[in-house]
């Protein structure tokens, strides 16, 4: 017996399985951003502050569960006020990504004509240009800032969505409801916004939650880089500083990777689920 | 057998018995720590590694490092000098300073050849001496007062000075003053000259091959004129530019030798255990460094002295040489290095950490506290450069934040660096690092002196620093030729930065120089690598 045989026989279980690593998505993103909410209280102060020995390993001091890094600052503060910065970077490069894409995509996909020519031509020009390149050129025109970052990573990203949304709006264009909307006189920007867009959306929706995943990574990756904004921690950022202790401290390098890893796959893992609730043709049959 | 060897020599030339004596004594102090061995093998390579890739082989018309390491392995210099950079000899034999300091007499080595068969003369001294007061970076300044080279005979060259010129003794070495081969170089545009990348010259190895963004390999010299030297048969210069990999080719074996701490300051510990590897802090005296806090004078903040006194007494030397150096750093409050022996001044800063203090001087400067317990916020730019730059900063922003100074480090590449702090002087303070070459005159000066506060010239004086007093004694020291007069008069000049701070002088970095066990005799003189490696050796 196939593996697809089996799963094909075990819907059940299969539906158990996916709604089981979607809760699990979803509670472990859930405590990612209660921690992230609640970093000022948990740890006040600057978690860029030395504040204990340098390089103490994690439990050797009570005072810092998951010990300092070498300049003496606590790594259990870095990663609480890093989940801020990298939630707070990914959501609001995702929420640029989309609002450009969605906009290119909602006019070319609904022009149709040069319109949708023009605009195509221009997300290929983006598309040909590897996206962390673009993001590294963007930041280091302007001085590395978290709202910069935000900016690169957004505007590096939103082709994606431009093309899932044309494609949308270019097969719903001719659906009956559209006509319809056409002839009862409805404007074009009435026709997009209420009738087009929120038929157009769940597929949209699942690519903004691989969007914020995306935007954590490239975040990390440029702050490893010391691209990163300097004056607040990011697990990219405490990742790049301890790569240099990686064979004797590994822990400031494993921990924040952890992190990472732990949120983007959290971030994954829910929006999979919220595609099989949003789209209830895919999986079922 | 190489201590005999030297003595035989300089028997031959003549010199005279003190200075011979002398030279045995150099021998034998620079061989103790490798202990007594048999006989320096023949044969054999040895790779170095270096950080990143020079754009000349010759440190004739440019000082960036990687050339500087790589030159005087086949264009060599009058002299070389010994850790307490002592003068000794290389192309020239004897020397001669006239009490005036107006007239240095050198007498050269006979029988040295250049690479493609010449002979090597007093016209060729006369000719780069000449040339590299015009196109040397440093030169302009180092030979300034040179005024002619006399070539009584083939073998003697006669410099003369408008004025003395007291550090210029030291500045001979192969690396600083390159003697390149005048009938290459005559006529043509030194800069451009096709000898900088495939040098000639009379050094103990030839060049072979430059592979661009890789390597350069240079093969024995069989006619070197100080036989049976060299002793290696080949010498790969590979170049690497990212960190952990040097580390891992250290202890792969794949190089056998760097110099400057050639890897990550964080490693160091690691590879010291490492069974192959050894240490070495010598031959790293030809340059000493200060890492550096440097205010902008014309700063709303920074014009005031108390603000200035404040951020000194913020600065925990102690501390930062144990954490932002991890250890490989020595605390120092003067803008001369320890290492300059007589001339450093060793008094602490007059304002020691003390927190309160500062606190107390801020207030009265008239920055309280205000809203969100900040009495101003100001950016600070580190030379991306430096290794320890970056955390030092990181040190700073946390115990300035303390006394209620906000500080925002600035990241930017080393071209924006530059630019922003030497010509468009859009910054408040920097993280940085001063060499100070061999002498202060050379290379401490430049950063004090008003008269080098010039828009566009990197690593000139950037604080905008100005008091007439302190031009005066540099002025003086530039050309004094009693030493211990000179000494003093550094001793006032630091006396008086130290009260003023137009900076902060932090902490001079300890160079490492990290070679595998089977390499011997790479650092017998002041500037090891960066010599002529020409009694370096590797066991088989």
């Amino acid at each position: 017996m196939s593996l697809d045989n089996f799963w094909r026989r075990h819907r059940t279980l299969r539906a158990a399985l996916r709604n089981l690593s979607f809760t699990a998505g979803i509670l472990i993103l859930a405590s990612v951003v209660l921690v992230a909410l609640s970093a000022p209280w948990l740890f006040p102060g600057d978690p860029l502050d030395m504040v204990g020995m340098p390089a103490l390993w994690p439990g050797e001091d009570p005072a810092f569960p998951l010990g300092t890094d070498s300049l003496g600052r606590d790594v259990a503060a870095g990663l609480a006020h890093g989940a801020r910065v990298s939630l707070l970077v990914g959501v609001s490069a995702a929420g640029i990504g989309l609002l450009i894409g969605t906009a290119i995509g909602a006019a070319a996909g609904y022009s149709g004509g040069w319109v949708d020519d023009l605009l195509v031509r221009v997300t290929e020009l983006f598309q040909t240009v590897p996206a962390f390149l673009l993001v590294i050129v963007l930041v280091s025109i302007r001085e590395p800032s978290a709202p910069a970052i935000a900016v690169a990573i957004g505007v590096a990203s939103w082709p994606t969505v431009a093309r899932l949304v044309r494609a949308q709006f270019r097969s719903l264009r001719s659906a009956d409801f559209v006509a319809a909307a056409l002839v009862s006189g409805a404007r074009p920007s009435r026709i997009i916004l209420r009738h087009i867009l929120p038929n157009a959306l769940p597929p949209i929706v699942v690519t903004t939650s691989v969007m914020v995943a995306n935007a954590i990574l490239t975040e990390a990756g440029l702050s490893f880089l010391n691209l990163g904004d300097p004056n607040l921690v990011s697990w990219g950022s405490m990742i790049g500083d301890g790569r240099q202790l990686l064979r004797t401290a590994w822990y400031l390098t494993a921990l924040p990777g952890a992190a990472i890893a732990l949120t983007v796959m959290s971030i994954n893992l829910a929006g999979d689920g919220l595609n099989d609730v949003l789209n209830p043709r895919s999986g079922s049959h | 057998m190489g201590i005999i060897h030297d003595a035989g020599q300089n028997a031959a030339i003549g010199l005279p018995v003190t200075r011979r004596l002398a030279l045995l004594g150099a021998s034998a102090r620079a061989l103790a720590p490798y202990g007594l061995r048999a006989e320096s093998r023949r044969g054999g390579t040895l790779t170095i590694a270096l950080s990143s890739e020079p754009t000349a082989l010759v440190s004739a018309t440019t000082v960036v490092t990687p050339a500087l390491s790589v030159s005087g392995k086949v264009t060599e210099g009058l002299l070389r000098y010994d850790f307490d950079l002592n003068p000794q000899p290389e192309l020239a034999t004897e020397w001669n300073v006239s009490p005036d300091g107006l007239r240095y007499v050198f007498r050269l080595r006979p029988g040295v050849k250049w690479h493609d068969g010449k002979d090597f003369t007093a016209a060729d001294v006369a000719f780069s001496l000449l040339l590299l007061k015009q196109v040397h970076p440093r030169g302009r300044s180092t030979f300034a007062n040179l005024t002619e080279v006399l070539t009584p005979d083939p073998l003697t060259a006669e410099v003369r000075l408008s004025r003395p010129a007291p550090y210029l003794i030291k500045a001979l070495a192969g690396a600083e003053a390159p003697i390149l081969p005048k009938h290459i170089y005559e006529g043509t545009d030194a800069a451009s000259n096709p000898n900088n990348a495939a040098p000639i010259g009379t050094g103990p190895f030839i060049f072979k091959e430059w592979v661009r963004g890789s390597h350069v390999i240079y093969a024995r010299n069989p006619n070197y004129w100080d036989a049976p030297k060299p002793y290696l048969d080949q010498l790969i210069i590979r170049f690497i530019p990212d960190a952990a990999a040097r580390s891992a080719a250290f202890e792969t074996g794949q190089v056998d030798l760097g110099y400057r701490t050639p890897v990550g300051l964080a490693d160091v510990e690691r590879l010291r255990h490492h069974p192959d590897l050894r240490f070495e802090t010598k031959g790293n005296s030809y340059s000493f460094n200060v890492t550096k806090l440097e205010f902008n004078l014309d700063n709303e903040y920074f014009r005031h002295l108390k603000v200035r006194q404040a951020v000194a007494h913020a600065i925990d030397r102690e501390f930062i040489a144990r954490v932002a150096f991890f250890g490989n750093a020595v605390p120092c409050a003067s803008p001369i290095a320890p290492g300059l022996r007589e001339f450093h001044d060793p008094t602490p800063s007059p304002y020691p950490f003390d927190l309160a203090k500062a606190e107390k001087l801020l207030d009265e400067a008239g920055f309280r506290r205000g809203a969100n317990r900040t009495r101003f916020r100001v950016p600070l730019d580190f030379n991306p450069v430096l290794d320890e730059a970056r955390r030092l900063s990181d040190i700073l922003r946390a115990t300035l934040g303390r006394i209620g100074i906000a500080v925002d480090i600035r990241a930017q590449d080393t071209g924006s660096f530059v630019k922003r702090v030497y010509t468009d002087r859009d910054f408040a303070f920097t993280t940085n690092g001063l060499s100070n070459l061999f002498d202060p005159t050379v290379g401490v000066q430049r950063t004090y002196w008003s008269k080098n506060f010039i828009r566009g010239v990197p690593f000139s004086n950037c604080t905008h620093y100005a008091n007439p007093e302190v031009d005066r004694v540099l002025e003086a020291a530039a050309v004094e030729n009693d030493p211990a007069r000179r000494v003093e008069l550094f001793r006032e000049f630091q006396r008086i930065v130290a009260a003023e701070v137009p900076d902060i002088n932090i902490a001079s970095p300890v160079f490492l120089t990290i070679y595998n066990k089977r390499v011997h005799d790479h650092s017998l003189t002041a500037n090891g690598i960066e010599a002529n490696l020409a009694d370096a050796y590797v066991d088989a």
